[in-house]
């Protein structure tokens, strides 16, 4: 019965006091909402490739390659005769496989399709569970002409009905090949890094002409994953790697005789679960995830909770007073101290629990934009234990934020509050609300100045002069293949002449997407030996002028008049001189002096597979300055641009009018020529802006927590600022009687609220400065640490403002009354 | 200095209408001292609210110094009030959280008044109820008759014409009462205008003149002779 009573005196106290009960609880919603879909997010980036059964001794392996004087190249791949080594030298490793994914047409029915295929070894099966639908995957990947499906693909290639045994084609360009559908399994959970939609067997003799794809030791096209049996010790394993790679490497074709290959290589392996938060490097097939994004986020959720729970508190403690007289009560009735704070925690989980299932609803509202925003499947499993956390998590907020109001109102007096029906409040109690009120108003100028330096970084890169002009120009994808190499000068061709093309070129690179080709170059004098590393893309005629890049010396490729060096020229003994362009960075590199200097002089660049020994001779006819064709993340490599006449991966065309009209027209052509491949096409300055898609996604995201935070904290401080201005009505009353105006009073009260907001900018500011000017050096180039100063006036302005807002309506209301009202009653 | 004309107040909630003053006539001098009586809920305090221009009339006319203020707007009558009005309450109505030197300035924190010339008043108008040594204590640390003597020089430091008390002894013992009602009677002699509320018919003697009030209706007017 007692629990009745203390549940009818709750309920009634929360409909007394409408104000008071929607801030505490839609505060709290706001806050466990924000809590629940961090914590969502937190789990899936940290849940990645934990559901493999044999996820703790599944391992990839890494390369580095260190070359003096370039940024180390960490690549999440390794050489393809990596794992016949690996198996041959470690007995512990059980199983391996190498997987590659390709992008190469496939035929069904005579129907056309490019979707990625992924090619991989037998043991593939081994390692990962494949959970299948219908056929066989033991045996599939045994043979080099069967293909397992997913079932989306099953369905978009054969229907509604049975893939199983049927058959397609693929021509990967290089061989043209019929594969029967083995088994059809379920589409892979989103949170792997191990994404397949097809898999085929890797057929080593069918790629025999390309060796760089699985056979050449200096190349890496394939990621390579294994396992060891529970218990192995990887430590002592990765130990013994700098022997493995001398032992199996051949000798660097550069960095003179007594250069071990270890020096320059090093090899790494790292647990499939690390993968998403670790990898972010090179040759990762999905996106990674960031560590410290997710310690953020889930600092984050954290802050906000403490905000919404520091609401709590003073709120309840505030309007303790205002319950004295039930506590002397029931303390007369013989209440013991511990049934109070049990009555007075019960209520505040009582509360937390009513924003609990505010909060579930609003999450469900809000997880279709926030998935979207963040390109993740996320929701709450109501099957699972998820309800269970969630209210635990509910009931812990209830009772951190309730003990403390708890104790203040149980520890009443009934003799004084019962005569004298003074307020019982201490002034200890009215400090740590005010201390609790200046900790909320700092997190939030600190979030606030973080989501300004995050944002006004992402702005920065996005509008950094890249070197380029990355405006109206049209790239055009997927012509690599031969379909479209043969037809490469007539689509250029054809596309110069279209109304508004200014200019056509095509490059083996897109803009905006990391490349890591390099070559070794020497200059006249010195040996193959004494070469340097050099990062190398290749690229068509007028390709500088296309981009409107001005060339600091020299000029552009110019058809008709610059040869390229054709490695199979080299291969059949038939030598000449072909024209390079090289970047300012390269200059500097290889001790050609000033630009103008380096104009006509001789250099050596390396050809085909190092194993070969292949050297091409080049005359320097340009030097253009360093430009941002990869991530701003890295720091701009030397690199030479050597002339393509036959080959690329992507054609520009600069134009100028409407682009819709523009791409219609070139597709058109496409269509017309090459009816085989669906038209694929980008415009440099999206392909550009998806770099920053998963930062701009998580910036938004950030920034709508911190907008929260603020939010919860002005609610606080509005319930806040009504009770104070209740408190004081009396001494307003006194005021206006001695002739106070009305904007006297409302500045006296909002001068209350400012200070706490004034002396929270003091702790704010220097703790964001020091925590954002460190985030900043993650970045290559960034924005100045001054601007964080600027952001943090920007958001103490902010904060004061909003704070004043938020009191300013409360104290016109109370300013404003009669002060009769006031006075009448003591 | 002061005249009610057909002066009429009415408070309406949803559906009664309540007559708190009903066609009340009554004229005040300068100088003079007038006690108002009357049993609970008789119009005392709306009419004393009235005259302190706290409240408006809901009709008639009231002229202060010559001036129809009834119509006035709530920020016009606040710069007649500051300017003439002292007010005195039965609970003191001091802020708990302001020294007695501050309570006493705070009447002169809204006129404009130099810093060192309000210290100089202040100073001066403790002196006069008593109560210098005090200066620095918190309203808390005082008796009632002390509290009510800064309450006197609150009403007075700001050299208004005119003090309205309501009940100034209603909360204080007989000692400290006639202590009020002897710096009242003084502050009266000097020329200050007082009109006082009270149940106390001793106190009311201090006065010149009685209104009885009953009902909303002034009843009786006696002078003493």
């Amino acid at each position: 019965m007692l629990y009745t009573n203390y549940l009818i005196s709750a309920w009634r106290n929360i409909f007394k006091h409408p104000l008071f009960s929607a801030i505490n609880i839609f505060g709290l919603a706001i806050g466990l909402t924000s809590c629940i879909l961090i914590a969502l997010f937190v789990r899936d980036e940290i849940s990645y490739d934990s559901f493999w059964q044999k996820a703790e001794n599944i391992y990839r392996t890494h390369i580095t390659f260190s070359v003096p004087g370039r940024d180390p190249m960490y690549i999440a791949m390794a050489p393809g005769p990596i794992m016949h080594a690996l198996k041959r030298d470690y007995p512990q490793v059980e199983y391996a496989t190498r997987i590659s994914i390709q992008e190469p047409t496939i035929i069904v029915d005579n129907q056309y399709f490019v979707d990625f295929i992924t090619l991989a070894d037998p043991e593939f099966t081994e390692i990962f569970e494949l959970n299948v639908i219908s056929g066989d995957v033991s045996q599939a990947l045994n043979s080099t002409s069967s293909i397992i499906l997913n079932e989306t693909l099953a369905q978009k290639y054969f229907g509604q009905g049975n893939a199983v045994g049927q058959t397609l084609t693929i021509d990967f360009d290089i061989f043209k090949k019929d594969y029967v559908v083995a088994a059809v399994i379920e589409d892979m959970r989103k949170n792997s890094m191990v994404q397949a939609e097809a898999i085929i067997a890797i057929d080593e003799p069918a790629w025999i002409d390309q060796p760089y794809m699985f056979d050449a030791w200096f190349s890496t096209n394939s990621q390579l994953f294994f396992t060891v049996p529970s218990g192995t010790s990887i430590d002592s394993l990765a130990n013994t790697l700098p022997d493995f790679v001398n032992r199996n490497f051949p000798k660097l074709p550069f960095g003179g005789e007594d250069i071990k290959t270890s020096d320059m290589i090093s090899m790494e392996f790292m647990n499939i679960q690390d993968l998403h938060l670790n990898g972010n490097s090179d040759g990762e097939y999905h996106e990674t995830g960031n560590k410290n994004t997710v310690i953020v986020f889930a600092t984050v959720a954290a802050l906000i909770l403490f905000i919404a729970a520091i609401n709590f508190m003073n709120l309840s403690t505030a309007r303790a007073s205002s319950r004295a007289k039930e506590v002397s009560l029931r303390k007369v009735m013989g209440a013991s101290r511990k049934d109070l704070i049990i009555q007075f925690l019960g209520e505040s989980i009582l509360l937390t629990l009513m924003g609990m299932l505010i909060a579930l609803t609003l999450v469900e509202l809000a997880l279709p934009v926030y998935n979207d925003a963040l390109g993740k499947e996320l929701g709450i499993n109501y099957g699972s234990n998820d309800l269970l956390y969630i209210f635990g998590l509910a009931t812990i907020v209830g009772i951190l934020g309730g003990a403390y109001p708890a104790f203040i109102l149980s520890h009443f007096r009934p003799a004084e509050t019962l005569k004298a029906n003074k307020s019982a409040e201490t002034k200890a109690s009215v400090k740590l609300r005010y201390a609790l009120v200046i900790l909320q108003f700092s997190v939030s100028i600190a979030l606030f100045v973080s989501t300004a330096v995050v944002y006004g970084q992402m702005l920065y890169a996005k509008n950094k002069d890249l070197g380029y002009n990355k405006e109206n120009v049209l790239a055009v994808k997927e012509i690599y293949r031969d379909v479209v190499l043969e037809k490469l000068d007539l689509l250029v061709d054809e596309i110069e002449r279209m109304p508004g093309a200014i200019a056509v070129s095509w490059s083996n690179f897109m803009p905006g997407n990391s490349n890591n080709n390099n070559t070794i170059v020497h200059t006249e004098g010195q040996s193959t030996e004494d070469g340097i590393l050099l990062g190398s893309r290749t690229i068509g005629y007028n390709y500088f002028s296309t981009y409107e890049i001005p060339l600091i010396a020299g000029r552009d490729y110019v058809r008709g008049r610059d040869r390229a060096v054709m490695t199979d020229d080299l291969r059949a003994g038939n030598f000449y001189t072909g024209s390079l362009v090289v970047n300012e960075s390269a200059l500097g590199r290889l001790n050609l002096g000033t630009a103008e200097e380096a104009i006509g002089k001789v250099v050596y660049v390396g050809a085909g597979q190092p194993e070969e020994n292949l050297t091409a001779t080049y005359e320097i006819i340009g030097v253009v300055p360093d430009i941002h064709f990869d991530s701003l993340k890295l720091t701009i490599r030397p690199e030479i641009y050597d002339l393509e006449p036959e080959y690329g991966s992507v054609l520009s065309a600069r134009f100028n009018g409407d682009p819709n009209v523009f791409v219609e027209q070139v597709k058109q052509l496409w269509e017309q020529q090459i009816p085989s491949i669906p038209f694929d096409y980008d415009f440099i300055t999206d392909a550009v802006a998806k770099q920053y898609n998963a930062e701009q996604g998580q910036a938004n995201m950030f920034a709508a927590f911190s907008g929260l935070a603020i939010l919860i904290a002005c609610l606080g401080l509005y319930g806040l600022a009504s009770f104070t201005a209740d408190r004081r009505t009396k001494e307003i009353g006194i005021r206006k009687v001695m002739g106070a105006s009305v904007f006297d009073v409302v500045k006296l009260l909002v001068w209350q609220f400012s200070k706490p907001v004034l002396i929270a900018n003091l702790i704010a500011w220097p703790v964001s400065y020091y925590a954002m000017s460190i985030w900043l050096e993650n970045f290559v180039y960034r924005i100045e640490a001054f601007f964080i100063i600027g952001f943090c006036l920007i958001a103490g302005i902010a904060a004061l403002l909003i704070a004043w807002g938020t009191v300013a309506s409360n104290s016109m209301r109370v300013a404003s009354a009669n002060p009769v009202k006031a006075l009448r009653y003591e | 200095m002061l005249k009610l004309q057909d002066l009429t107040k009415a408070y309406r909630t949803d559906e009664v209408e309540t007559v708190a003053l009903n066609n009340v006539n009554i004229e005040i001098e300068h100088g003079e001292f007038v006690a108002i009586m009357g049993p609970s809920g008789c119009g005392k305090s709306t009419l004393l609210n009235i005259v302190g221009m706290l409240d408006t009339p809901t009709s008639g006319h009231y002229f202060f110094n010559g001036e129809d203020v009834a119509g006035y707007s709530e920020s016009q009558l606040g710069v007649i009030r500051k300017q003439h009005i002292g007010f005195i309450f039965q609970s003191f109505n001091l802020i708990d959280e302001l020294s007695v030197f501050e309570n006493i300035e705070l009447a002169l924190l809204y006129h404009d008044i130099p810093a060192s010339e309000r210290k100089e008043r202040v100073a001066a108008v403790m002196d006069k109820v008593g109560i210098a040594h005090r200066a620095k204590h918190m309203p808390s640390q005082l008796s009632g008759g002390q509290q009510q003597r800064v309450a006197v020089a609150r009403a007075v430091v700001g050299n208004q014409s005119m003090i309205l008390a309501d009940e100034p002894t209603g909360n204080l013992d007989t000692a400290h009462g006639q202590e009020v009602m002897e710096m009242l009677q003084k502050l009266n002699e000097e020329g200050t205008t007082i009109v006082m509320v009270t149940h106390s018919p001793s106190h009311a003697d201090y006065a010149r003149r009685t209104i009885n009030l009953l009902d909303g209706h002034v009843v009786t007017e006696s002078m003493r002779a």
